[in-house]
């Protein structure tokens, strides 16, 4: 079998959540099966600028085929047609004006798709929102497979997606918030299956190193990833300020990854800044509890390897996904204000009575879902079902030049605003 | 805090979390959270502001009024206008006729204040979009406030019920107290009773008490004489009846049920005097008797 994954960007050190769900899989199926990349030359997401070369390369043995991006993202047109399709009424036309902005705008990399159409089984496009998985799909929407990622976030309403979306020979889900907003939106009925993804855990972490290295002692709570507001970390640092006060010997907060917001400084929490998987794990191990604030997530890594540690978890209750999974998997509690928070806390806390619990099932449900060999073998008979099975209708054909033009569709964000919420319940 | 009751390893989260909600609104009892703070200001902003004489449909006011004006028609002024036609021979001859027309009056002042009141009407217009442009701060800046004199009004009344309540409370210690007091006081007072019935009088004591049982069951002059004098053999050199407490009685014996104080009430100092009895004390031997009656004084409190 020969697969194509094709996503945005592509390098062993492009760590956003996509690119990096993207790199897993084509690594892990390069063993089933011939794999070869198709992305972009482009290292930044804000501008897509042409970092690296065009042309062939290979990352951890996997083959890689990179294409130029013609134009670099003009942050002011993009915010400006953001504001329009977003919060207006607008056209068709002025959509896909939007997904040219948004990039990476490759017409190469869309050539060659068509192109090689022939040579591949399957074309598998990770995140549905960028220029290269809608072109990419209506090139090919007999044999793309989509990842979509999606959060719920307003790019979703577009009347540009549901089409792709539903006409796509199959769609693999990271939850399923995710599929019950996704066939809300789109209507599509044809064949899916919430994967995920897993990660590379290591077989034993090492706490105290971790505790000697970084000179930490009391127990603490940690968040891993990016610190940015809108992963919603000025919530948890105002939250954990109070919480602070309140219980003078309760958990510390240690923060890693790179920041964008301004920490507060405040002598119970410490940011270690970016550390190599192997600080990352034994930091975890070493944790009392992984805080997960970000109310838009389609899939968090950091919690499936929380769990895999046996480690319980504490999410916005604002998130679907996030919470869904805590309740799916009795592995993490969540929160919806500083009175939850704060008791979450105590709670989950390393000596309390839940931290075991929760933890040994976040182990389990890791292992049950998201092991290797399971997300491998679903992967895999998504492929074989699809193998066996007829192609399903053509995709819908975008509308006429004129009906492009009218003005007619929704604003994307009241779309969206108007999708059922809530987490989906035990399967 | 109290712990979490989980029962076995299969825990449910929303239970947990159910739990843990509970429990919040246990600790929380009449405060508010967030969520319901902003729908408080936004609902019943009449109950919260109207008596302090903010409008109560201000926020909605302010939603209405929200509006974004169309630019106003504007024109272009400039030195040629007034010369300019469609027709090139005419706008021609009104150029070679602009010398002699302007033997007549100078147009220049006029055009030139017209060009200058077109960039006025567009420089006005921008900064009115610009003001409109700051409504929504406004709007958030009012909402704030709305929220906060709503928390502030909320925090207000708990604290006045708890004042109240304070107050209560302390009102009732110090009744208690009081009563207390006097029961400790009023012993002597209290053990005499049965010694007056005893005596068939009580004439000793002055006041209602005394004055009350006019006749003994045993009395009689040669009787009470025996007593005073068995008295004062009792007494020890130099002890004055008024060391004693109120009539020198603080030994007297106690009436049945009542338990004797730790330091023998008179023998506190600020029990002792009867030369200054205080309003209080004055109503004592009533209060005695109430307390001799099962404490009375507590039960109607």
């Amino acid at each position: 079998m020969k697969l194509a994954v094709v996503v945005q960007r592509y390098g062993a050190d492009i760590n956003g959540g996509a690119e990096l769900h993207a790199r897993y899989i084509a690594e892990r199926l390069a063993g089933r099966a011939e794999v070869e990349v198709l992305t972009t030359c482009a290292r930044d997401y804000i501008t897509w600028r042409n970092d690296l070369p065009a042309g062939g390369d290979t990352v951890n043995r996997v083959k890689v085929r990179r294409f130029p991006v013609a134009s670099p993202r003009k942050p002011e047109r993009f915010g400006r047609l953001s504001n329009l399709v977003f919060d207006r009424t607008h056209s068709v036309a002025d959509e896909l004006r939007w997904l040219s902005a948004e990039g990476p705008t490759s017409p190469a990399l869309i050539g060659h798709i068509r192109r090689v159409r022939n040579d591949f089984d399957f074309f598998i496009f990770f995140s549905y929102r960028y220029y290269h998985a809608w072109h990419g799909a209506r090139a090919v929407p007999d044999k793309a497979i989509l990842v979509p990622t999606a959060e719920r976030d307003p790019a979703l309403g577009l009347a540009i997606f549901p089409p792709v979306l539903a006409g796509v020979r199959a769609v693999i889900y990271n939850s399923l918030e995710e599929r019950a907003l996704i066939e809300h939106l789109s209507g599509r009925e044809g064949p899916s299956i919430v994967v995920g993804v897993g990660s590379d855990i290591p077989a034993q972490p090492d706490a105290r190193r971790f505790r000697r290295k970084f000179n930490v002692r009391r127990p603490f709570a940690i968040y891993i990833g990016r610190i940015d507001e809108n992963k919603g970390c000025a919530e948890l640092f105002a939250y954990f300020q109070r919480y602070a006060a309140l219980y003078p010997s309760g958990l510390d907060l240690v923060l890693v990854g790179s920041n964008v917001l301004q920490i507060p400084k405040h002598p119970r929490i410490r940011h270690l800044g970016f550390l190599s998987d192997e600080d990352k794990f034994d930091a975890l191990a070493a944790s009392d509890l992984l805080v997960m604030p970000s109310r838009y997530e389609s899939l968090s890594m950091v919690a499936l390897e929380a769990w895999a540690l046996g480690k319980p978890v504490l999410v916005s209750g604002r998130c679907d996904v996030l919470r869904g999974q805590a309740v799916r998997s009795s592995a993490g509690l969540y929160y919806e204000d500083f009175d939850q928070f704060a008791e979450c806390l105590y709670a989950l806390e390393g000596s309390g009575p839940l931290s075991s619990i929760l933890g040994g099932n976040g182990r389990e449900f890791f292992a049950r879902n998201y092991a290797w060999p399971v997300i491998e073998r679903k992967y895999l008979e998504m492929f074989d079902r699809l193998a066996r099975e007829a192609s399903p209708a053509p995709m819908a054909p975008l509308p006429g030049w004129l009906a492009r033009r009218r003005r007619d569709a929704p604003p994307a964000r009241r779309v969206v605003d108007e999708a059922p919420t809530g987490p989906v319940g035990r399967p | 805090m109290p712990d979490i009751n989980v029962r076995s390893d299969s825990v449910d989260v929303e239970q947990i979390m159910r739990q843990i909600r509970a429990r919040i609104r246990e600790k929380r009892g009449s405060d508010y959270t967030e969520t319901e703070l902003q729908q408080l200001a936004s609902v019943k902003l009449q109950q919260f502001l109207d008596p302090r004489g903010v409008r109560s449909d201000l926020v909605e006011q302010f939603r209405r009024h929200r509006i974004v004006s169309d630019a106003p028609p504007n024109y272009v002024f400039e030195d040629t206008t007034i010369y300019e036609t469609h027709r090139a021979p005419i706008r021609w001859i009104r150029k070679v006729l602009n010398p002699i027309l302007k033997l007549f009056f100078n147009p220049n002042p006029i055009s030139s204040a017209l060009h200058v009141q077109a960039e006025v009407n567009a420089e006005f217009h921008r900064r009115f979009r610009q003001r409109e442009d700051m409504d929504p701060l406004f709007f958030e800046v009012i909402h704030n406030l709305v929220v906060e004199t709503t928390r502030l009004g909320i925090e207000t009344q708990n604290l006045r019920m708890r004042v109240e309540s304070l107050t209560s409370r302390l009102d009732f210690d110090e009744r208690r107290a009081r009563a207390l007091e006097s029961v400790v006081e009023y012993r002597p007072a209290a053990a005499r009773a049965p010694d007056a019935q005893t005596r068939g009088g009580g004439d000793d004591r002055p006041g209602p008490a005394g004055g009350a049982q006019p006749g003994g069951r045993e009395g009689g002059p040669d009787s009470e004489l025996r007593r005073r004098r068995r008295r004062r053999r009792r007494r020890r050199p130099g002890q004055t009846a008024a060391d004693g407490g109120p009539g020198g009685q603080g030994q007297g014996p106690r009436p049945a049920g009542q338990p004797a104080p730790d330091n023998g009430g008179a023998e506190r100092p600020e029990a002792a005097p009867d030369a200054h009895p205080s309003p209080d004390d004055r109503d004592g031997p009533d209060d005695g008797g109430g307390g001799d009656e099962g404490g009375g004084g507590d039960t109607d409190q």
